[in-house]
């Protein structure tokens, strides 16, 4: 075919489109690039939008409203009551404990945790025979549902019954209420510490990033395995361990594993929860659903979260100098990116 | 302006796009539920009835969908959820409740069915067939007990008698308690002692559990039996301060600290006496006569079992029903004529009568009482034990102005302590004053 005859032919199938398409109709222009860019990125991100508006953004909103009134859910005159709920919140005496118990209980097992995962990711990540298998056996309990957990710890401490009862009992010692105060408190520490795996398991990915010659170059330069732990390895290891106490401090604040273990662990129950561990959140539960008080029980709800925030924000100014970035947060912004070219 | 242009999803428009969408699909669900979706009724055409229970539906479900020809829906008891339906006027058709601490507080609300006109119409159910039980779903907005109907119940017990292990009294060499004269308090406590099996700081037989349908109402029990009463006339408030109140928590106190049995400080792992007086591990229970359709699965625990009546702490005597368990209508339900429809199968249908002879309670309509079963030893020892207790049966007023879990919650947060160590009565009852009174007056501002 000539070029002639195929101009010929485009032009004769040009002009029987524009016959086809009805009259007064704009032609249809190409959708350029960046609006096929936008509804791509939407139509992925979109359902997470319409998920956060409606399953976190109006509750929020709700809840918000909530807290300036003393609505107990179902009463015809429930009322506006301004900042009265939130000026209860610092005057309530069992509020302002359990916030205090739950700082302790947070202060206590974050840094446990932390350390008890780091040792056992440092231990697991030693050249030892069957490796593999204590990794798995030490991951683990982090796999099992913590309901799952916590009733074998209810089953394990049970006064009468419990396992740890048993082997006192062979030693000829005195049976414990462990699940009662004050000892409860101790348990639910353990319980705790018992997902020590997640933790190991995040240490020790970052403990296998670590660049094999950094270590080498410090143990040629003579320093202890001690000094290599403490001076390179920590260090290069801290913004892992940095994340762990954010998620972990916040994790701790929000915890509700006391009613799991609680004797009687049904929502009802949950006001028969040991004054050991009467945390915030057993507190807000109790309020809400004991108490029938929607109103109150939002403020505290606010108020946790304006203290996480204080925390998380304390928390990130106290690192500063304490983490160790190889490549710098704020340099990070003006770098040449590694996929997709330069900005 | 431009096709482009036109066609373009900026960030701002799709933000405002996705709110409306967030808001349409928090409201329209909410509006689409409250509508009788008679299209979805699986063909029966009568309808769907949305019934709030604990029970298993398969055990009603599919004989009340046949017997009705409605479509049955079935939630599961939950209170957040039923509190929240109730204030999205969108409860369910039907829902299961405890008459006796329940109905003030729903019906102060105004939210629970005046039933009397029902019952005016009905040829199932006739008032004059009630048992009294059922007045304890009345009130007529102070008092409990008379007033328009709300409820209905399904079956009642005398929650403060006690079953016990005849068993284990002979291998304690401790006589049978009376089938019709009730034990003092202190008698009680008594063998409650000498029943109990402990080693090691273990106990391996709990003597007595006493906490019956809970601790307040246990107190509020204890206190009428010692001629008291913790609410005031108005059930505006409690006062355990009085001499027969401060005695009832002096017993409390008493048996908890000798940790004879499940309590506040030590409460039952298995949440309920069942399990642990199953296992041989619980001498004597307080569970009213329905505890004995539990023995219908374990021959040598109904062989070993016999119902006593209830303790008394004073000269007193009474045998109040803390439960009288059954359903009510909301008011805001869609479906009432189908409801009553259930209520009438449920309460006076076959269902009814089969419970009657169950003996998981005693009926709640009069002529059913005679089917109650009496074939088995311990079920003629347990129907002659509660006829006769009959006499003493009474109710207490519960106030509108809290839930149960809320003055429970008082109990479960002050008695601890005070178990633990040498508080006295005395002071105990001036911190439950103070914290449950001002949990009731929150209650009262809001009702009015």
């Amino acid at each position: 075919m000539s070029t002639g005859q195929l101009s010929r032919s485009v032009r004769r199938a040009r002009a029987s489109t524009e016959t086809r398409r009805p009259a007064g109709r704009p032609r249809r222009r190409p959708t350029s690039l960046r609006v096929r860019r936008a509804w791509a990125f939407y139509l992925f991100a979109g359902p997470w939008i319409l998920g956060y508006l409606t399953l976190t953004a109006f509750p929020l909103g709700y809840a918000l409203w909530l807290s300036f009134t003393n609505s107990d859910g179902l009463s015809p005159r429930t009322r506006f009551v301004g900042l009265d709920n939130y000026r209860e919140v610092f005057a309530d005496p069992d509020t302002l404990a359990s916030l205090a118990r739950t700082g302790v209980f947070t202060a206590l097992t974050v840094p446990l945790s932390i350390v008890a995962g780091l040792l056992l990711a440092v231990l697991v990540n030693r050249p030892i025979r069957a490796r593999g298998l204590f990794r798995t056996l030490l991951y683990l309990p982090a796999v099992v549902p913590p309901v799952g957990a916590a009733l074998t710890f209810k089953m394990i401490f049970d006064r009468d019954s419990g396992a740890a009862n048993g082997v006192l009992d062979v030693l000829g010692i005195d049976g414990v209420p462990w699940l009662v105060d004050p000892y409860a408190r101790w348990v639910l520490i353990t319980l705790t510490l018992w997902g020590v795996g997640n933790i190991m398991i995040i240490s020790l990915a970052g403990l296998q990033d670590i660049p094999r010659e950094v270590l080498e170059a410090a143990r040629v330069d003579g320093a202890s395995p001690w000094q290599t732990f403490s001076r390179i390895t920590v260090p290069l290891l801290s913004p892992v361990l940095f994340f762990q106490v954010i998620t972990g401090v916040i994790a701790g604040l929000q915890t509700f594993a006391p009613l799991l273990i609680s004797l009687n662990s049904t929502p009802a129950g949950v006001t028969s929860v040991p004054q050991g561990n009467y945390l915030y959140m057993i507190h807000v539960f109790a309020q809400t659903f004991a108490n029938g008080r929607y109103g109150y029980a939002s403020a505290l709800l606010w108020v946790l979260f304006a203290v996480i925030l204080a925390v998380t924000f304390l928390t990130f100014r106290l690192s500063k100098g304490a983490v160790f970035y190889s490549f710098e947060p704020e340099q990070a912004k003006n770098a040449t990116r590694t996929i997709g070219g330069k900005r | 302006m431009s096709a482009s242009a036109r066609f373009s999803l900026d960030r701002r428009r799709f933000l405002a796009a996705s709110a409306g969408a967030a808001f349409a699909a928090t409201v329209l669900p909410g509006c689409a539920a409250s509508v009788n979706d008679k299209s979805s009724d699986g063909g029966k055409g009568g309808g769907t009835l949305t019934i709030m229970t604990p029970d298993d539906p398969k055990s009603f479900q599919a004989e009340a969908e046949k017997a009705l020809g409605m479509t049955i829906r079935v939630i599961k008891t939950d209170t957040a959820k039923l509190n929240a339906m109730l204030a999205s006027k969108n409860p369910p058709d039907v829902v299961r409740g405890v008459g006796a601490l329940e109905t003030p507080y729903f019906a102060a609300r105004g939210l629970m069915t005046d039933l009397d006109p029902y019952f005016a119409k009905s040829s199932v159910l006739k008032t004059s067939d009630l048992d009294p039980v059922n007045d304890l779903w009345r009130f007529d907005g102070g008092k409990q007990g008379t007033g328009p109907r709300y409820g209905m119940a399904k079956d009642y017990s005398q929650d403060s008698m006690f079953w016990y292990r005849a068993d284990l009294f002979d291998a304690a060499g401790i006589d049978h308690p009376s089938d019709t004269e009730p034990l003092s308090c202190d008698e009680w406590l008594d063998f409650g002692k000498r029943l109990t099996n402990r080693r090691l700081g273990k106990v391996k037989v709990y003597g007595l559990s006493a906490g019956g349908m809970g601790t307040f109402a246990q107190l509020t029990y204890l206190t009428a039996s010692a001629g008291g009463s913790v609410f005031a006339e108005d059930l505006a408030s409690v006062d355990f301060s009085s001499p027969e109140a401060r005695k009832a928590l002096q017993w409390y106190l008493d048996y908890a600290r000798a940790d004879i049995g499940p309590n506040v400080a030590n409460p039952n792992p298995d949440a309920w006496d069942w399990p642990t007086y199953q296992a041989n591990r619980m001498a004597m229970a307080v569970d009213g006569y329905w505890f004995g359709g539990m023995f219908l699965e374990d021959a040598k625990v109904a062989e070993n079992s016999r119902l006593a009546p209830a303790p008394q702490l004073g000269s007193h005597r009474i045998s109040p029903c803390f439960g009288a368990t059954g359903y009510w209508i909301p008011r805001d339900t869609k479906n009432k004529d189908a409801a009553w429809k259930f209520f009438e199968w449920y309460f006076g249908g076959k269902p009814a009568q089969d419970r009657a002879s169950s003996g998981w309670g005693v009926p709640s309509l009069k002529s059913l009482q005679d089917k109650m079963p009496q074939d088995k030893p311990f079920q003629k020892q347990a129907y002659a034990a509660q006829q006769h207790e009959m006499k003493y049966f009474s109710t207490l007023s519960f106030t509108p102005y809290a839930e149960v879990t809320a003055l429970d919650a008082v109990l479960n947060k002050v008695l601890p302590g005070a178990i633990h160590s040498s508080t006295s009565a005395g002071k105990v009852a001036d911190e439950v004053n103070q914290r449950m009174n001002e949990q009731i007056a929150r209650g009262k501002e809001l009702v009015g």
